[in-house]
């Protein structure tokens, strides 16, 4: 009771605080969320620039639209579904999309491969992240966002749902499937599903 | 020795029991069914491992990224200000012209009534409500735009 009163005091204080613009609030929250929203970009993108650009345009738009988040629920999906708009848009600006078969599906830009060296493999910190760092440049993004939402941020399966702007039904879909994928790089042999 | 009759189904339990919350009962069940079944454990071993890799990747921050995106929305804060101190002043630039316009014509219908002992002609009034009233309140909606910009006390 009083942890959710405390969570409900502390969205609230945002809310008025972005709606007022109040700068020491925006450096705060900077400071709070910067890192892991660099790190959301960077799952998406799979470009460590992509992400730091990308990072700067959200907190402008979170500078411009603060007065669009209620309060009602945590800042963090709402943050993280203002970049994920973003790395699509940028994406497409970019030239990165190709038309595919679904030209509307906004979903499908981020289907397409990342180039460059992998960001994973220089984040890796343990021998099992350095076995996964291959399989997850490789996975879809779509499920590597999944993932990261799900086991490094901690957000619960509604509140993924609402950055991805999909059901939650499609989201656990997405985390098993980028599960299963990951999983085959433990597996001995095993080779990985196509995804 | 792994059972392929229940593979499927304690598989998906167990998928579930680390991505969603389960019930006590099929926590149990899930302890259970692996203290038999080698393949479910090792499956259960291996989700575990993944999900441990993934929280061991750690991207360096760039020592200067926070400092940068507070620079930048510093800027932002103070172009938006600007424009926001523009659009009060059109708009009350705007309320004061209509002010005058409609001012002008409550003051002219008045000045009627009370004129007509003294025996103003209409011209005369007409004048009179140009001069005393309408140029003055113009020229005050003006000045809402002529003044410097850090003098403007609306915004």
């Amino acid at each position: 009771m009083t942890l959710n009163t405390t969570a409900e005091t502390e969205t609230a204080r945002i809310a008025r605080g972005l709606r007022e613009r109040d700068m020491e609030l925006l450096a705060d929250l900077v400071e709070r969320c910067q890192h892991r929203l660099v790190r959301y970009l960077l799952y998406l993108t799979g470009r460590r620039d992509y992400a730091e650009d990308l990072a700067q345009e959200t907190w402008v738009r979170v500078l411009q639209r603060g007065s669009q988040y209620n309060g009602r629920q945590r800042f963090d999906p709402w943050l993280f579904a203002i970049a994920r708009n973003l790395a699509i848009d940028y994406l497409r600006k970019k030239g990165k999309a190709v038309q595919t078969a679904l030209p509307n599906d906004r979903d499908a830009m981020l289907l397409l491969p990342s180039s460059g060296p992998s960001p994973f493999e220089a984040a890796a910190r343990s021998e099992d992240a350095i076995r996964l760092a291959g399989q997850l440049q490789i996975l879809s993004p779509l499920y590597r966002e999944a993932l990261l939402l799900r086991f490094q941020e901690d957000l619960s399966l509604p509140e993924i749902a609402q950055v991805l702007g999909a059901p939650v039904t499609t989201v656990t879909s997405r985390i098993y499937r980028g599960l299963a994928a990951l999983r085959s790089a433990f597996e001995e042999g095993g080779d990985s599903p196509e995804l | 020795m792994i059972r392929l009759n229940c593979d499927k189904k304690f598989r998906e339990l167990i998928d579930r029991s680390f991505v969603e919350e389960v019930s006590e009962g099929e926590r149990q069940l899930i302890h259970g069914h692996i203290r038999d079944c080698d393949g479910c454990k090792r499956y259960v071993e291996l989700t575990a491992r993944t999900i441990r890799g993934l929280r061991e990747f750690t991207f360096t921050p760039d020592p200067d990224s926070k400092a940068q995106v507070r620079e930048i929305l510093a800027d932002h804060a103070g172009t938006m200000r600007q424009h926001n101190v523009q659009f009060k002043i059109w708009a009350a630039f705007a309320v004061a012209l209509s002010m005058s316009f409609v001012g002008s014509a409550l003051v002219y219908q008045v000045t009627k009534r009370l004129a007509v002992p003294m025996h103003f002609d209409t011209a005369q009034l007409q004048a009179g409500v140009l001069i005393f009233w309408l140029l003055p309140s113009f020229c005050a909606a003006l000045c809402l735009l002529a003044a410097p910009r850090e003098n403007r006390g609306i915004a």
